[in-house]
């Protein structure tokens, strides 16, 4: 349904976007993640028109989004990053002028907006103005604003950053209900949980560059039969590695002050081995955590940092 | 395009009446500002007060009531109600605040003035007159500027007139007329390049040149206009500039809220988006003349040409919208804008002659004045409210905003077209 075709953004000498190309398919949840700096905003404002490609192209069902942007545009809801609201109207006010802007009105008009009330929670508080509203409630409303006109494809940018827990939660039953309706959404995120909850399908995004896409079954085979362990204390990274290096499959990918995290090849008796090796040492530790494979482990494993780095 | 359109502005308007502060003080200014000056000469809302002036001559000579009879002549008759009294009368009627000036002739000024022997006239003034005894002392010094002018110099043809203008009683014969003419000739004849030096003929002209000071009789009315009148206009053009100012900056409010991105990722083009924009900057416009007619037309009651005063409305809106948009469209932030917009309205009704009367400015800044949209709005509704100028008076008033507004939009509407691109790829 969507497809993109080796983008690349520059603004001045930094390639935000490094030909970036992917697929997504109708009714599929495809999540962009990366962290901030990635690409991911500027991938989406390409996709949402706001910005010119450098060089690729865009289609949504094989209409090319710069030959008839118009045409695209008028079938794609916008979930932009910061609640992009109107504050002195009210909910329904803000729903009815944005519902109204993708050409609906009467009846079409008042149930597109009772729906979209409905589908984030906030029918009870319809009338009241915006600037009353919790910052949870602003994020649910500027997702209702763009699904209000029942849209064929959402592009979702990071709609839960900055939010309490509970405002998240909220916001992600939410973009399950509208992906329930069949809805197409492209969704970006810096949160692995969100990715891994939600997407059907997930590319990882760094430095402008799609490093590896994929179901999230698929990405965590890429990173299958290892284990990543983690190891703190007291000691110099530089004091841990010649303990570990003799360990066969055992590899250092990342180290701070404080902190090393090997990446273990095979399962089973890896990490006690390495901590027998680390205690015989002498090194003082404070403590070791085993984790299977995750998106975070390939992610590390990809670029040698961690996604919450 | 239209539905879009009126969709866009309704949102906006709606916005506005939710939060109409900002708009409230704006329109209020011209009203506050015109009644104040009017409630400090006294008398709100009422015609001019005329200068009421008691002129006590004790003067035998002529030039005693030349001086008297100045405050009556046609033109001095429109500013001063003149009551020639005794002395005493006048002090007493000054002390019960029944005049707002006294001027008093003393005797024998014709022959010591003649005689070149100093002379002293004296003006009592009512303080609690406000500036009408100030108008009065400037005339009084205006006359004396010219009586002591002329007696330098036609000394030699007054030497020959000084027998009929210390008596009244004797009438001079056709020769001493004629010998005395001659006389007068020459003397100005030999002074002319001093007392009319070329730079007063030059501002002459320009003054009339002005549109305000133009001969239209078949067209003007007139009624007395009233302090408020004369204020309001000019007044009123600078806030509803203000409001065109506040309805544009809309486009950099909604830059900051992320708004307008959201509508550029949907279904509206950069261009309906400024067309939208400057749409709603003359609907407010539109608003705002309507309830400064409104009050005004309450206020004043003064019978004025629709058509004339709609079409001089319709262009200053074009006008104000022009100058909203290259203004928005030049400024990178709100803060610039609000600056920019703040210096150049100020500054241009200042040299518009919106806050002061043009003939009060400076020749240098009355030469600048047409280059503004004010000048031209503000003169217009002086021409449709004192002057009772119908369609055909206001004309150049219409077709030079028209033209400034229609420049300016193409130039601004460009700018800000660039700088909502700019604001959609932020």
């Amino acid at each position: 349904m969507i497809e993109a075709h080796g983008l690349v953004k520059s603004f001045g000498s930094l390639r935000a976007v490094d030909g970036v190309s992917f697929q997504v398919r109708t009714g599929e949840l495809y999540g962009l993640l990366g962290p901030n700096g990635a690409g991911k905003t500027t991938t989406m404002s390409m996709l949402a028109g706001l910005l010119d490609p450098d060089e690729g192209r865009i289609l949504f069902d094989g209409i090319d989004l710069a030959a008839r942007p118009l045409a695209v545009k008028q079938q794609l809801g916008i979930v932009p990053q910061e609640p992009a609201l109107y504050e002195m109207l009210s909910a329904s006010e803000n729903l009815r002028f944005w519902g109204g802007l993708y050409g609906l009105s009467g009846r079409d008009l008042a149930s597109a907006v009772d729906r979209a009330l409905q589908l984030v929670g906030l029918s009870d508080r319809a009338r009241e103005p915006v600037r009353a509203f919790s910052g949870g409630m602003k994020r649910r409303l500027n997702l209702a604003l763009g699904l209000v006109h029942g849209p064929r494809a959402v592009l979702m940018d990071e709609p839960t950053v900055g939010i309490d827990p509970q405002a998240r939660l909220n916001i992600l039953e939410s973009v399950k209900n509208v992906t329930a309706t069949g809805t197409t959404v492209i969704y970006t995120t810096h949160y692995l949980e969100e990715a891994e909850e939600l997407c059907d399908r997930i590319a990882i995004m760094d430095h402008g560059r799609i490093l590896a896409e994929g179901t999230l079954e698929e990405l965590i085979r890429r990173v299958g039969g290892r284990e990543m362990v983690t190891v703190r204390g007291g000691f110099a990274p530089e004091a841990l590695r010649p303990v570990v290096a003799a360990l066969p499959g055992v590899t250092v990918t990342a180290e701070d002050p404080g902190r090393v995290v090997l990446t273990i090849e095979g399962s089973g008796r890896g990490a006690v081995d390495v901590l027998a090796r680390v205690l015989g040492a002498g090194l003082e530790i404070d403590g070791v955590s085993v984790q299977p494979p995750s998106l975070n482990m390939l992610f590390l494993t990809l670029t040698g940092r961690e996604l919450r780095d | 395009m239209i539905r879009l359109l009126t969709h866009l502005v309704a949102k906006d308007l709606r916005r506005k009446a939710r939060a109409p502060l900002g708009l409230l003080i704006v329109l209020s200014f011209p009203v506050l500002f015109a009644g104040m000056i009017a409630l400090a000469f006294g008398r709100g809302g009422d015609a001019i007060p005329k200068v009421r002036m008691l002129v006590a001559n004790e003067d035998e000579g002529a030039l005693g009531g030349v001086l008297a009879s100045a405050f009556t002549a046609r033109q001095a008759a429109r500013v001063f109600e003149t009551r020639t009294v005794g002395a005493g009368t006048g002090l007493d009627l000054m002390e019960h605040g029944k005049a707002s000036a006294l001027l008093l002739v003393p005797k024998g000024f014709t022959e010591d003035l003649l005689d070149g022997r100093p002379v002293s006239l004296r003006l009592v003034r009512n303080p609690s007159e406000g500036i009408l005894p100030e108008i009065a002392e400037q005339t009084v010094g205006t006359l004396v500027d010219v009586l002591e002018g002329s007696r330098r110099v036609l000394d030699a043809p007054l030497a020959g007139l000084r027998p009929l203008l210390t008596s009244g009683d004797r009438s001079p014969s056709d020769d001493e007329i004629v010998a005395i003419s001659l006389l007068v000739k020459r003397a100005l004849e030999r002074s002319g390049g001093l007392v009319f030096p070329p730079t007063i003929t030059l501002e002459s002209e320009l003054l009339g040149n002005l549109p305000s000071t133009g001969e239209d009789s078949k067209e003007k009315g007139a009624g007395t206009p009233t302090i408020f009148l004369l204020i309001l206009p000019g007044v009123a053009v600078y806030a509803i500039f203000l409001v065109g100012d506040q309805a544009m900056r809309d486009v950099m409010t909604e830059r900051t809220l992320g708004t307008m991105r959201r509508q550029l990722a949907g279904p509206v083009t950069v261009g309906a988006y400024v067309v939208g924009k400057a749409a709603t900057t003359a609907v407010l416009c539109l608003l705002a003349l309507l309830v400064l007619t409104v009050v005004g037309a309450l206020a004043l009651r003064q019978p004025v040409s629709v058509t004339a005063f709609l079409a001089v409305s319709l262009a200053l809106v074009v006008a104000i919208t022009g100058t909203s948009a290259l203004i928005y469209g030049v400024a990178r932030t709100e803060r610039q804008a609000s600056t920019l917009s703040s210096i150049v309205y100020l500054a241009m009704a200042f040299v518009g002659g919106s806050f002061f009367r043009l003939e009060g400015l400076p020749a240098a800044l009355r030469a600048i004045a047409p280059f503004t949209p004010f000048y031209w709005a503000t003169q217009g509704y002086r021409e449709v409210l004192e002057d009772g100028a119908g369609l055909r008076g206001v004309i150049p008033h219409v077709a030079v905003l028209v033209a400034i507004g229609v420049v300016l939009l193409t130039v601004g509407g460009s700018a800000l077209h660039r700088a909502a691109r700019r604001g959609a790829a932020a």
